[in-house]
């Protein structure tokens, strides 16, 4: 439906746009153009809402934004009201806590203010105002090509059920407006955080780092799901990419979102909602069909479900000593706890990840040993010049190291928790209560998100070993960017807990009526 | 990297009938002829050129075990293709293939494209289904038919690429709406249309990283 709109206001603005290059060609209207665009539910005019930050979001907007959260009965529903209520006004409070933590960070590590901006826009995806316009330009090309066989399209509608299944699938909202809405402020709010927790952090990293992950608090939003904020966040890194390689700067660059749906994180997490969101409506549809004692009962015992999945409390300052960890404790540690789940699943594809970044910190770790000991001896006599090790990193190999593992971690997580769903739907286990699974399956979520803390901080001590010679302004956004991203993985980590609630839920009602029967 | 398209795929059909050996030989261009069960749903993804435009596909590797049936068919809806496989040498995986179809139909969009596969053309000696027969139960439901051999790699890849090229020339019909998502039907990054033919560099696979 909003197809239909969305195409008549693009015609209205290229329309109004020309007539007004032939008969009055003084008065170049872009303002009004703007403005029109702005109020409409279309893609495009949304894009452009997002090139200009400063705009505040039509009302009628963040209505539509706020009702249906209003109506959630999501724990975190009061933080997401936050952010919605806050909508492009957070750009304002965005730049002010960049100022604030860039001016400490100025303080400490001699960094320049323009770069932590820079270094953060980058992070967060947002294309330089170059390539917005650049893009500006491309879709309005786009649009006209793409109009005129939109009506064509149209006439093929494909009945009611298709209208059932654009709300449902592939975590693909009809109206792309609110989508895309939501997502740009879900990834800011969520970068917010990342910033805010960075900028803290950072000094403390230089000194002695330590990232924590205390917020339990996500970027899950309901008018988006979390997918859509990775896809859209990959989209604009492979167009920032391309961008890139036309001006032809550098051409191996670190991006999470890329890494992340390679190593088909994107595509678990995709199937994942699918089974939570089915799920979530079997368990609704179950609810209306009971009254009386059976609904109050089977109300309690949800809410048991639920509760684990509402306080996850990180025990960050849990001291993990830096000595030589291969991962075996995480490994044993998440077998352990994956056992008490009682249904069949496999951490094998998770610990190999796991044991992936454990040799490339090692390699790591020893050629900037062995880089240190030159340097050393070197001192001492300088003509060892020529011996250069075979395999020597810069910080930029360091880094894409630090984002691949990061990346690859992540999706192997996301992966693990997919499966577990699948397995909870598929076996019904007597050994354990759906509400201890819950418990166990927000255990599993710390244990990994604690390992996500401790690569991010390996990785970080071997980018500022390996670029001890660096200056401030290529070393401090490298490690960062390290941060930012872990801060993310934790987050979507998290989220994608969050996900097998209803999966539970219904799992737990598959087990009554089968021991009921 | 960037494409014009992405479309999504699903593969369905028995169990042990190859599914996941006909993903491994599009992705990686490799047989293994022992795989594990494939649990709920595993996925690959390839680029591939129609017409000068780059398309990627996200496929989606379905269980074809009888218990996960309920789970996997949640996964039909928003796919652009699927691939129904039998095996060649199994009578009952191709009885199978009403069921299947008729379950493909219900849950997926009625534009889906559907490709029937015999897989397994290397095994002639063993062959218990003849290519007439399938050849006569994809003209009967409107299906593209191909024999393949995920061990040989015959047909293989024109399995998946012919797919592409029919789900292609729907969109160029306009019988697909490629703005409704659900349809399996995603558009690139917006400028990658204007100069995906000169990415070719990057194409070819781009599967999971191994990893599967």
């Amino acid at each position: 439906m909003s197809d239909s709109e969305s195409s008549t206001s693009d015609r209205t603005e290229k329309s109004m746009d020309q007539e007004h290059k032939e008969p009055s060609p003084a008065p170049r209207d872009e303002p009004s153009a703007d403005a029109q665009s702005d109020s409409s539910t279309d893609v495009t005019p949304t894009r452009k809402t997002r090139k200009r930050p400063e705009l505040k979001p039509p009302a009628e907007e963040q209505k539509n934004l706020q009702t249906p959260q209003s109506a959630e009965s999501a724990p975190n529903a009061s933080t997401e009201t936050t952010v919605s209520q806050g909508g492009w006004g957070y750009w304002g409070s965005w730049g002010k806590s960049i100022l604030s933590t860039a001016t400490a960070t100025v303080a400490t590590v001699g960094q320049g203010l323009t770069q932590v901006i820079e270094k953060a826009e980058t992070s967060l995806g947002i294309p330089s105002p170059e390539e917005l316009s650049a893009q500006a330009e491309e879709e309005k090309t786009d649009d006209s090509s793409g109009t005129n066989k939109e009506e064509g399209e149209k006439a093929y509608g494909m009945g009611g059920a298709m209208g059932m299944i654009s709300s449902s699938s592939m975590g693909m909202l009809s109206s792309l407006t609110t989508v895309v809405q939501s997502t740009g402020k879900t990834v800011i709010s969520g970068g917010l955080d990342a910033l805010e927790f960075i900028g803290k952090k950072t000094m403390d990293v230089i000194a002695e780092g330590d990232p924590g992950f205390k917020k339990t608090k996500g970027l899950m939003n309901r008018n988006s799901t979390l997918s859509q904020v990775l896809r859209e966040a990959k989209e604009r890194e492979q167009q920032q990419q391309e961008a890139e390689s036309v001006s032809s700067e550098t051409d191996k660059k670190a991006h999470y979102g890329m890494l992340f749906d390679e190593f088909q994180g994107l595509s678990h997490l995709e199937a994942l909602e699918i089974l939570s969101r089915e799920s979530e409506a079997k368990v609704k549809s179950v609810l209306t069909t009971l009254s009386g004692e059976e609904l109050t009962k089977l109300r309690e015992e949800l809410q048991d479900i639920k509760e684990p999945f509402s306080l996850m409390e990180f025990d960050d300052e849990l001291e993990d000593d830096m000595k030589g960890d291969d991962g075996e404790d995480f490994v044993k540690e998440l077998t352990d706890v994956l056992e008490r789940l009682q249904i069949s699943t496999s951490a094998d594809k998770l610990s190999k990840a796991r044991k992936n970044a454990f040799n490339h910190i090692t390699n790591m770790k020893l050629q900037s040993e062995s880089k240190q000991q030159e340097e050393e001896e070197e001192e001492e006599e300088e003509e060892k010049e020529q011996e250069t090790p075979v395999t020597k990193y810069s910080v930029e190999d360091a880094h894409l190291f630090a984002i691949t593992s990061l990346a690859e971690f992540t999706a192997r997580s996301i992966e693990q928790f997919q499966k577990t769903a699948e397995m909870l739907l598929h076996c019904n286990t007597e050994e354990a209560t759906a509400a201890e699974q819950a418990r166990v399956l927000s255990q599993v979520t710390i244990v990994i998100c604690k390992e996500v803390s401790l690569l991010s901080k390996k990785y970080t001590s071997c980018l500022t070993t390996i670029g001890a010679n660096e200056k401030g302004e290529v070393l401090n956004p490298l490690i960062t960017s390290v941060f930012l991203e872990a801060s993310n993985s934790a987050s979507y980590i998290q989220d994608a807990f969050q996900l097998l609630m209803p999966v539970l839920e219904v799992s737990h009602i598959q087990r009554t009526v089968e021991s009921a029967q | 990297m960037a494409y014009a398209y992405l479309f999504k795929y699903i593969i369905i059909g028995d169990t042990g009938v190859g599914k996941s050996c006909l993903l491994l030989q599009f992705t990686d261009k490799r047989f293994q002829p022992v795989h594990d069960l494939t649990i709920g749903v595993e996925f690959g993804a390839r680029m591939i050129t129609i017409d000068g435009k780059q398309i990627k596909l996200q496929i989606w590797d379905t269980a074809g075990q009888e218990s996960f049936r309920s789970i996997t068919r949640s996964y039909y809806r928003g796919a652009a293709g699927a691939l129904l496989v039998y095996d060649i040498t199994r009578r009952d995986t191709f009885n199978h293939l009403t069921t299947w179809l008729e379950d493909a139909r219900q849950h997926s969009n009625s534009n889906m494209v559907i490709m029937l596969i015999g897989n397994k053309s290397d095994l002639e000696s063993r062959r218990e289904v003849k290519k007439e027969e399938g050849e006569a139960f994809a003209r009967e439901h409107g299906l593209i038919f191909m024999e393949t051999s995920a061990k040989t790699a015959s047909n293989v890849e024109e399995a998946f690429i012919n797919t592409a090229k029919e789900i292609y020339e729907k969109i160029q019909e306009g019988v697909f709406d490629i703005n409704n998502e659900a349809n399996g039907i995603k558009i690139g990054p917006q400028h990658a249309a204007t100069n995906s033919t000169m990415g070719g560099s990057q194409g070819g696979q781009q599967a999971g990283g191994g990893c599967c």
